[in-house]
């Protein structure tokens, strides 16, 4: 029995001795500086990039049609409102100019005061050359005296001078009184083309000053957005590139569009280059103006290249390259990288080839003298 | 067999000095031949303990002679520089409990001293089992002391006193927790040890069981040692 | 020669097992704590070797970006690029901020990321899993601490954001997970408020004649534009030349563009000598405390542990034990207490360690300070045990 007492006890020594070393060798072996790193490895692809841009912007209208009074008058009457379509001509609102109608009388009374003076100063010609030229015919023969002749022409002369200036104050009245009956013509404020009216700034019976916008109208068929696309990269874009859009309010429903105009005027506050994309086909509903929209341009595709992950890239002294595996010892090679998809695929320009292992991840950072251990991956991924 | 006894003369100690001193020995005569079991009895606080931690070399006489055989130990000083080598080569310690060391089996408890010292294990473990066999508790040789029976601790006590083959015994109360038959037993084991090894015993014992057994006593009254015969009955 | 502090361990390896275990968890809570006290010098460290960079431009007169706010217009990196020495320049915003996804929110330091490529300072210098941010806009990098996985989405302010890579040991100096977006996000993620906010303060403004002028309406859009959009960040990184002094490139970029720059060392200054300064010393402070009292359980346990076998010992002195014997079986006995209960309070440290909000930096350097601490402690406590032991008169094994 003591012989057999002693054997467990033994044995529960060396039990409880052989855990404590099995878990400080494993502490040791996983932690600290003799644990080996984790990381994960893939491989160069030789491929062709297809890079695209993302840019995001804004829908907008095409052409936005402000429509203001040219008087300073009240408004007396709007017949549109926000939200209406209107046709091109459609009259939509009456601003009045308090005096105008009394101004047009007093200048159609101008007038005719004006003919009656015309007429005035045609009669007074008339009688004035008549006399001019009977007191000619009567100065050969001495009848009448070179002073009273004189006298006569000078007074034909004036008249002929009364005579244009009434024309002229005439004409000055007709035409004042045509540009005061445009003026009323005017207070009509009349839409340029047919559209919708997406906004109305005043109200009924509201003063407006001349050249306040009163509508904004737009042509709700010709939608665009306003793209602002990261300078860098933006080399390829080039109108009519297809693009995909995607609207905040319909996520999950993509629409096709095109790079419609390219802008030569660069944002330099923000190092964006702004683009004016179209939709193939304009949704249904239409997209409220101002909503933000993601645009992702769809550029040629790249001659084939080494291509690796964009994880893969470290910078280790000022240099960006990658950590290559040379019989688990890994080592930093120095690369060129050029462009890159949205996918996170990077051009190896020079100092990888298709085929070689590269380091995607690690646990922590490496080193030349690092112990290295591969796995499957460091983290759940979906 | 070496003539080796104890001879102790007017050996006498004091605690303290002044008018608090103690004289807990004032004059002790003792002599011990080689193979005599004697037995050394005496009412509480008559000394006999002092005697012995002085006999032991564990506290300092005051005055007096000790011999350990024919050496001088003390003569108003110790004579000797390596007290703890004097108690571990020339005495044989047996004490009221047998204050065995827990940890270690009864072998081991016995052959303690030689493998401190430097001997090889199994030398002393051979030394050990045969002291063991010659007190009969070779069977227990690998039990621990917790495991054993009053007078197995004993015995195996008065076993390790004996490896070093001491020429001296000193057994204080060594059956003091023991029944009359194991009381018994011990004593003989003393007296057949003493025979065969030629070695001087000396029993401190109020024990009325076993104080017929000796053929010689010293009393001790107040620090004062008399001599008396004893009736020296045999141990059946 | 018979080792008899090995025998008395084996005999009472129960006992002995659990007082070791019970003093390696005392260890291990030390060592947690030191670790504790590592960890937070170390966020601080991680967040200036995140930003992969030299030298920090900040506003005057600020100790940003990390301990002050800073703010500078967002195109004097150009100013600064030019500066002789200078590799590359790159904007960086941070905003400390609470995210939120469908699983629920955390507190994160928002990273505004210049849209220079993977390697560049201020990105994430290497992943777990997933990608880097390819696109400009909507896309997050996000530190694995963060409880965030890819493919998640996650709002910040008003956008939404895809997770696209993982990242690890990315923490700002508080351990905040860091989460990087697109910076010309997080500029606008900086400055955006509610919806709410930004209508009062539209209707605020067209109240004002002086905005709102009739004869004027686009003043009021001018306006209103200049107020909701920011082209301010934090901070700009600069990565020097190889063979640029960054003393000499900062002294430049000081006295020509009147703009506070810092280089790693003071940057590191300010972020371990200011910022965690003061609980980095609290915890310094609990971590020299709970060292002390370590040691004085160690040693009481070693003296309790001795003063048990007192008799023993006064027995073997008396039956002519040398004293070496004696000395020798505490000693052992002390370290193999100490080295039991410091494996037992390495393995309860590096298995607890990850269970803490923070992290727990646990450094071979304080391993090994640990362990000789330890054994120094055991030697020492022994010698108040040894002392005890050698004081025992043999006397007191006979009785009186």
């Amino acid at each position: 029995m003591p012989e057999f007492f002693k054997q467990k006890k033994l044995l529960a020594v060396f039990a409880t001795m052989a855990l404590l070393a099995a878990g400080f060798i494993w502490v040791l072996l996983s932690s600290g500086p003799l644990a080996k790193i984790k990381i994960v490895v893939t491989e160069v692809q030789e491929q062709r990039l297809e890079p695209a841009l993302f840019g995001i912007g804004t829908v907008a209208a095409r052409y936005n049609y402000r429509i203001a009074s040219n008087n300073v008058g009240r408004a007396t009457t709007l017949n549109a409102d926000v939200g209406d379509k209107v046709e091109a001509g459609e009259i939509l609102g009456i601003i009045d100019v308090v005096d105008l109608d009394e101004k047009i009388n007093a200048q159609a009374a101008l007038v005719e005061r004006n003919k009656a003076q015309l007429n005035e100063a045609q009669t007074r010609l008339d009688y004035t050359g008549k006399q001019a030229e009977r007191y000619r015919k009567l100065l050969p023969s001495r009848s009448v005296s070179e002073e009273l002749d004189a006298s006569k022409q000078h007074e034909w002369i004036l008249a002929r001078s009364q005579m244009r200036s009434a024309t002229s104050e005439l004409v000055r009245a007709q035409a004042e009184h045509l540009g005061l009956l445009a003026l009323r013509e005017d207070r009509y404020l009349r839409a340029p083309v047919s559209g919708l009216i997406i906004a109305r700034h005043i109200d009924q019976g509201a003063t407006v000053l001349a050249g306040q916008t009163v509508f904004e109208l737009i042509d709700p068929q010709q939608l665009w957005i306003d793209v602002r696309f990261d300078q860098a990269g933006s080399m390829l874009l080039a109108e009519q590139q297809p693009t995909q859009i995607i609207l905040r309010s319909q996520e999950l429903q993509p629409h096709t569009g095109y790079v419609a105009r390219l802008e030569w005027l660069a944002d330099a506050v923000t190092e964006e280059r702004r683009a004016k994309v179209m939709f193939t086909q304009q949704p249904n509903p239409a997209p409220s103006i101002g909503e933000l929209a993601e645009v992702t341009v769809q550029l040629p595709q790249l001659a084939s290249t080494p291509v690796i992950a964009n994880a893969a890239i470290m910078r280790q002294a000022g240099t960006l390259g990658v950590w290559l595996l040379d019989d688990q010892q890994p080592f930093f090679q120095p690369v060129r990288i050029g462009r890159s998809d949205l996918a996170g695929n990077v051009q190896i320009l020079s100092g990888l080839s298709a085929g070689q292992q590269v380091v995607l991840y690690s646990s922590k950072p490496l080193t030349t003298n690092s112990r290295v251990k591969r796995v499957k991956q460091l983290a759940d991924t979906p | 067999m070496q003539a080796y006894g104890i001879k102790i003369s007017n050996l006498s100690k004091t605690f303290g000095r002044g008018d608090t001193a103690v004289h807990a020995l004032k004059e002790v005569n003792m002599q011990v031949e080689p193979g005599e079991v004697v037995g050394l009895i005496g009412p509480s606080g008559s000394g006999k303990s002092t005697l012995l931690k002085c006999l032991g070399a564990i506290i300092e006489p005051s005055a007096g002679q000790m011999y350990l055989g024919d050496q001088l130990i003390y003569d108003n000083g110790w004579k000797i520089s390596d007290l703890r080598a004097l108690r571990r080569d020339k005495i044989g310690f047996v004490f009221q409990a047998p204050y065995l060391i827990p940890f270690l089996n009864t072998l081991d408890n016995v052959a303690l001293l030689p493998m401190l010292a430097g001997k090889s294990n199994k030398e002393a473990r051979q030394r050990a089992l045969e002291l063991l066999t010659v007190l009969q508790v070779e069977h227990r040789a690998h039990a621990l002391p917790s495991r054993l029976s009053g007078g197995e601790q004993q015995r195996i006590a008065i076993a390790r006193g004996l490896i070093n083959r001491p020429p001296v015994i000193l057994a204080d109360e060594p059956t003091a927790a023991l029944d009359s038959v194991r009381a018994l037993t011990v004593i003989r084991t003393l007296n057949d040890i003493a025979r065969d090894y030629n070695t001087a015993v000396i029993v401190v014992t109020h024990d009325d069981k076993i104080i017929p057994t000796f053929k010689r006593l010293y009393h001790i009254r107040d620090g004062i040692t008399y001599e008396e015969q004893g009736q020296g009955r045999e141990i059946l | 020669m018979i080792s008899l502090a090995g025998r008395d361990i084996l005999h009472a390896w129960g006992k002995f097992v659990f007082t070791g275990v019970g003093l390696g968890l005392l260890i291990g809570v030390t060592l947690t704590m030191a670790g504790v006290y590592r960890g937070m010098v170390d966020d601080a460290q991680v967040l200036l070797d995140n930003s992969a960079a030299d030298l920090w431009v900040v506003q005057k007169d600020t100790l940003g970006p990390y301990a002050e706010p800073s703010n500078l217009p967002d195109d004097t990196w150009r100013a600064v690029a030019n500066i002789p020495g200078v590799a590359n320049a790159s904007n960086v915003t941070y905003l400390t901020m609470q995210v939120s996804s469908a699983s629920g929110e955390t507190r994160a330091l928002v990273t505004g990321i210049a849209n220079s490529g993977p390697g560049s300072s201020g990105w994430p210098l290497r992943l777990l899993a997933g990608r880097q941010v390819s696109k400009n806009h909507y896309e997050a990098v996000a530190d694995i601490a963060s409880g965030f996985k890819l493919g998640d989405s996650i709002q910040i302010r008003r956008n939404r954001y895809l997770i696209v890579g993982l990242t690890k040991r990315m923490v700002s100096s508080s351990g905040d997970p860091m989460i990087f977006i697109p910076l010309l996000d997080a500029q606008q993620a900086q400055f955006l408020k509610s919806n709410d906010a930004i209508a009062q303060n539209r209707r605020r403004i067209s109240q004002n004649p002086i905005f709102n002028n009739p004869r004027n309406p686009e003043v009021l859009d001018a306006v209103l534009d200049l107020q909701e959009s920011n082209t301010q960040v934090n901070a700009v990184l600069v990565q020097l030349k190889a063979q640029a002094e960054p003393k000499q490139v900062a002294e430049d970029m000081r006295r020509w563009l009147r703009l506070q720059v810092y280089d790693r060392e003071q940057m590191e200054q300010i972020l371990v000598g200011k910022l965690i300064a003061t609980s980095a010393r609290q915890i310094l402070m609990f971590l020299v405390i709970l060292a002390v009292v370590s040691a004085a359980i160690v040693a009481f346990i070693i003296y309790t542990l001795t003063m048990g076998k007192i008799r023993e010992i006064a027995v073997l002195k008396l039956i002519g034990t040398h004293n070496k014997s004696i000395i020798s079986m505490i000693i052992q006995q002390a370290l193999a207490l100490g080295i039991i209960g410091f494996m037992v309070g390495k393995i309860a440290a590096t298995v607890w360690a990850p269970f803490f909000p923070k992290y727990v930096l646990l450094v071979t350097q304080d391993t090994i300070t640990g362990l000789i601490a330890v054994l120094g402690m055991c030697v020492l406590a022994s010698f108040v045990a040894i002392y005890a032991a050698l004081r025992v008169d043999p006397a007191d094994a006979v009785g009186g």
